[in-house]
Order: structure tokens, then sequence, then C-alpha cells
């Protein structure tokens, strides 16, 4: 079902039901908020992630809806501004320089790559914005972001262990690991070596400039490694055509590939005789969540991935701790996010039920389709789910 | 040793591709003194229009190659007489902002129509050839013959049939040409047509290859670019020895620089191109 249509009938009848209690119970909220309150997101409709970023805005813009059909928070209805950042620095600054100076939003959610987050993460804290990202770097969380920087991902530190911890458990014995030219490199190298090194496995790799339409020569320098294993950290685009080349090159050794880089999309275009047996060591989404199955309703997927998980939970989030705080900005989403993240409280699965809650006075716990949503101080997750699959007879299974 | 063979191998492979986009790229130049890098753009068309033909409507390889030239070829005329051909008056410059725009918006009505996914045509992954110690890939080799023997057709048309002949005489002196009786507004037409069939023709060749999505003309366009500036603008020969040296210049690059700097490569020859030989290897304009 597509994705634009899956808002039904039956979920706004429940929105529409809990517009009393909504509008009875949050007087405060509607004494403190003033006017409609602005969400924004910066997302990839175009570039290395427009796999991606489409469907990233359509599930937040759902999310608002819901919220808006059930009277909105405090009566104020939600505004829910999106732009194309093109996975490119240079547009993603001035897409952020429009959302916060132009159409004035208090968060800004959906940041999907590390290269983008970077330049425009001090915009969003000197303006008092906070950023709900999606990148996973880890240099984000060390910037003095002053606690406007939200990681809803698992950083990339965390993957490169958990990819590391992979590759020991299949004996691997020498890795190679070739790496698109991105912010997370260095993370994911230090996650990865920390954790085989002292196992005595021996790692080498490459940084590629993702840009090409070839990557021939890459591949011919790490097979001159002769890997066991070989570690793919770029993205679908590029890794489709490593995939080619490296069994064109007639390599039978494993490869392993991170969630960002291999999709559904690029199993399907490689061909089946190429992926088959490839490894992803990905963060799971929670899977037996209820949010996680209100997801899939909405979208009309049976497996939404990540980065949909993660859209949907930011939003919520951030709708959740504006009505928690009765204001609407950027500081109360920040001061107010781990006071809705639990782990105490009631659980809710989305924004809706959650406001209503709030109306009664009650604390909730917002337990998300993509994790438990609590937070560190450095704006990091606090626990993480991760899952291994395998391609096989063209399909991912889990191992 | 056998390192070098490689990379001379997969950077010539790699450079027949460039070859033929450069080709188009000069063509267009040659004949209307326009640098059009919608040919980027272009090229997306011509491995989208491959993907529907072959894929969707599972026709030979042969014949969506044909169809792929063919499409891409009306779709640079369309969007030159639409988009370009208006600004031609006022200049150059002019005309060469305007083609980065067309390029945007032919990428994004490919990314409308089918998504930013990426996908395959329908071709079965083949394992490398192993000669003499050299790696080469059965499709690689395959688009290599094809460009070579389009670029060969291609020089045949202009240097031994009348409309050749009128295309270089228009790209020689357009006003000296209308007065002997050749339309330079149809000669023009024709150069865009088979400019862009070529990058079309390109697209097509570079999916069977690796994918297909909308942003692979863009990361060629540098590549494409520099081959033209090195081989001299406007120049036949040029654009096609110019493409090649790209490709190997980028693959030989790998035995004393990082890989992460490949595109540099690119920069660094238009760079060293327009200070030391502002008219390229061939001049411009010698065809």
């Amino acid at each position: 079902m597509p994705i634009w249509s899956s808002l039904n009938r039956r979920m706004l009848i429940k929105g529409m039901a809990a517009v009393p209690a909504l509008a009875v119970a949050s007087r405060h909220a509607r004494a403190a908020i003033n006017g409609p309150i602005r969400l924004g997101a910066l997302v990839p409709l175009t570039g290395a992630g427009g796999v991606w970023g489409p469907k990233m805005a359509l599930v937040q813009k759902m999310v608002v809806d819901q919220v808006n059909a059930a009277g909105g928070i405090g009566g104020q209805h939600v505004e829910y501004y999106y732009e194309d950042d093109q996975t490119n620095p240079d547009a993603g600054v001035l897409a952020t320089r429009k959302l916060i100076d132009v159409d004035h939003v208090v968060a800004i959610m959906g940041v999907w790559s590390s290269a983008v987050a970077a330049p425009t993460l001090p915009i969003c804290w000197q303006n008092k914005v906070t950023m709900l990202a999606i990148a996973s770097s880890d240099s984000l969380s060390a910037l003095p972001h002053q606690g406007y920087f939200i990681r809803t991902n698992v950083d990339v530190l965390l993957q490169g262990q958990e990819i590391g911890k992979f590759a020991i458990s299949q004996g691997a014995k020498n890795i190679f690991v070739l790496l698109a030219q991105t912010p997370f490199d260095i993370p994911m190298m230090k996650g990865l070596t920390g954790t085989v090194l002292a196992k005595g496995i021996k790692v080498g790799s490459l940084v590629y400039d993702s840009r090409k339409t070839s990557f021939r020569s890459e591949v011919d320098q790490a097979l001159r490694a002769s890997p066991d294993l070989i570690l793919l950290g770029g993205y679908p685009q590029d890794n489709i055509v490593l995939l080619k080349d490296l069994y064109r090159a007639g390599y039978s050794g494993k490869i392993v590939g991170t969630g960002t880089g291999v999709t559904s999309q690029l199993i399907d275009g490689a061909g089946k005789d190429v992926v088959e047996g490839l490894y992803v060591v990905r963060p799971s989404p929670a899977v037996t969540s209820t949010a996680y199955h209100k997801l899939q309703k909405i979208v009309g997927m049976d497996t939404p991935d990540t980065s949909l998980c993660q859209c949907y939970d930011q939003a919520n989030l951030a709708l959740l701790s504006i009505a928690l705080a009765g204001e609407s900005s950027g500081t109360a989403i920040r001061d107010n996010i781990r006071k809705i993240g639990g782990p105490e409280g009631e659980p809710v699965d989305n924004a809706v039920d959650g406001l209503r809650l709030l109306a009664q006075g009650k604390k909730i716990n917002y337990e998300g389709a993509s994790g438990p949503c609590e937070f560190l101080p450095d704006g990091n997750v606090a626990r993480a789910f991760f899952r291994t699959l395998r391609v096989s007879g063209g399909k991912l299974v889990n191992v | 040793m056998n390192q070098i063979a490689q990379l001379a191998a997969n950077g010539l492979m790699a450079g027949a591709l460039l070859a033929l986009s450069a080709l188009g790229f000069n063509i267009i130049f040659a004949v209307l003194r326009i640098s059009n890098f919608s040919i980027a753009a272009i090229i997306t068309v011509g491995g989208y229009v491959g993907f529907i033909v072959n894929t969707m409507l599972g026709l030979p390889i042969l014949v969506s190659v044909v169809v792929a030239f063919l499409a891409a070829g009306f779709v640079g005329v369309v969007s030159d007489h639409i988009a370009l051909k208006p600004l031609r008056r006022y200049g150059p410059i002019s005309v060469a902002i305007a083609s980065l725009g067309v390029n945007m918006i032919l990428e994004n009505i490919v990314r409308f129509g089918f998504g930013n996914d990426m996908r395959s045509l329908d071709v079965p992954a083949q394992r490398d050839w192993l000669i003499a110690g050299l790696r080469i890939g059965p499709q690689q080799f395959y688009n290599f013959i094809v460009a070579t023997v389009v670029m060969i057709l291609l020089f045949g048309l202009l240097r031994f049939t009348r409309i050749g002949k009128a295309m270089r005489a228009v790209a020689d002196n357009p006003s000296l040409a209308d007065i002997k009786g050749i339309n330079p507004t149809h000669v023009a037409q024709l150069a865009v047509f088979l400019g862009a069939g070529l990058a079309g023709m390109t697209g097509i060749l570079l999916s069977l290859d690796t994918a297909v999505d909308p942003t692979m003309g863009m990361r060629m366009i540098l590549s494409v670019f520099a081959g033209a500036v090195l081989g001299g603008l406007g120049s036949i020969p040029g654009a096609v020895a110019g493409g090649l040296l790209i490709g190997l210049a980028e693959e030989m690059s790998l035995l004393f620089m990082p890989v992460a700097y490949r595109s540099a490569i690119g920069f660094l020859v238009i760079v060293i191109a327009l200070l030391f030989f502002p008219r390229g290897i061939f001049g411009d304009r010698t065809s």
C-alpha cells in the first residue's frame, strides 16, 4: 500500500475520539503555547540518501497529521516544514537557514547524513533549535551542542564494535574495510579495530571517492590483501558497484555491510548471484514494540527500515516534549525529551495517546519503533538493539 | 608491473565511456559554441531508457542501446529547443548556466518517475576473464568495443558524408555555410541530437556494467568535461583522446595517491590544461 494513502479512516476516527480529552485536559499547554507549533525536517530527498528521504518526510507528516486531527497541542495547530538537503552539506546549510530564519521551526528532525549534520548542528544550537538526527558520526555528539542534539540512531563507534564482534564470531583472520569518504570512517574503524585487533585479526582499509562510477581498482587493491572478510562501509549506490566488482573478481570470502549501506533496494538491484551470502549488521528497530506495529500499519510496509522508525519516533518525541513543557521551543524539547523517554511512566507508542495521558497529568514513557528512546546527556541513545541478517535466495533472513 | 598493466586496462575501459560522452559534449560545442552541461542528466536518461526497454519491456540489449541513443537525442533536442536556444543570443555563459538548470530539471523528472532507488538492467553477472594475468570484465570489454565502433562510425559520418561536411562547415563558419545553402538551424539540431544521443548511449553502457540511479550522470560529468577540455573543446579526435587520457590518469593516479582523491584528477587536468594549453591537445575545432 502506498505510504501516503495509509492514514486511514480508522486512525482518523481514533484521533477524533481523542479530541475532547486533549481539548479539556491540556489547558496548561494552551495557556503557554501561542501560535502554531512549527516543526522542521532536513531530509535527503535527492543525492545518496534520496532512497530514504521522501518516505522519512511522509512518516513525520503523518504523525503531525494525526496530532492535528486530534486537536493539535493545547489547541494549537502543528505545522510541518521539510527541506531537501540533497545529501550535500552546502545545500543542507542553506536549507537549515531557511527552516530557522523563514519558517521559524523549533526542531529540525530527520537529519540523515553526518556530512550534512556537522555544519548544520552549530546553526541549530546557536538558534536554540533542537536537532533530532539519524546521522551516526560520533563527532556530532562530541560538539559543544549545549544539549540541542538528540540522536535516535546508534553511533558509529558502537556499530563498528558490533561488526567486530560479528567478524570474530565468523572466525575472520584478515579483514579489509572499503570506506566511502564520510565523517563516519574514523569511528567505524576505531570501533572495529578496538574489538578485533586484540584477537589478533589483521585489518586493512582504504577510503574511496564515492562519486566515481567504477571501483575496479579499489577492489583490486582490497583483494591484494587477500582478506577473508570485507566490510563495505559506503552508501548503497557505491556498494552495488563494489559488490558487482567483487563478484566479477571471483572473491569468495565473506562480505558484510552496514544497515545504511545495504538496503532491500540494493539487494533487488544487484542481482541474486551478486548478493547471495552477503551479511548485514545493523541497528535493529524494536520489532516487537507496539510502536513498530503501528508504524507498519501507517506506512503499509512489513519491514519499515530503521530510518523510518527513527523519523516516526522523532516526530512523536518532539511533539510530546513540547506538550509536557507547555512551550513551543527548541529549549523546551531539549529540557523535556528525557522526561518522556522513560524509563519511568506509563508506556505510550504514539503522540496522540501520549498527549492524552499528559493532559491527565500522568507521567509517560515513550517506547519507540526504533528503540527505547532513552537518551544520554550527550544526545546518544542509552540502549540499542542490533540484528545480523544474511541474504539468502535474494531475501534478507535473520542469522 | 602487473599492477600498472591492470590499472591501464581499467583506465582504458573507463576512459572509453568518458570519451563517448566527451565526444557528445564536443560535437555540441563545435557547432553551437556552447557548453551544454545537461548531458549529465541525459546520460542518466539513457540509463533509464535502457532500463525501461531492457528490464521492463524485456527487449534485447542491442535494441535497448539503439533506443537509448534515439530517446536521449530526442530529449536533448527538445530541452535545447525549449530552454537553451532562446538564450543563445545572450552569450555562451548564459547558455552554460541554463544548461545546469536543464540538468537539474531532467534529473528530477527522472527522480519523480522512478524514485531514487537503484535499478539494474537484465544482464547476468559474469566473472572476469583472466588474460595474461589481467582481469578484464566481459561487460566492460563489450562496452569498450561498442564505444570504439560508435566513435569510428561517427568519424566516418563527419568525414565522408554530406551531413558531416555540412556540420563541419557550420562549425567552421556558420555565416559562410549559410550562404552556401546549409541550414545552420538544422545542422545545430543534428549536432545536439548526436551529442545527446552519445551521452544517452554512455548512460546505458554504464548501466550495463553498474546500475541505474538518478545521480549517475552527475558523477561522470566532471571527468567528461575534463576530457573535453584536455582534448580541446570542440575537437572530435580531442574528445576521444581526452576521455581516454582522463580514464587512464584517474586509474594510474592510484599508484602514487590515495584513491579517495581520484576526483581531484579531473580538476587538476582542467587547471593544467587551461594554464598551459588552453586549446587542448588537439586544439579546438580541428575536426
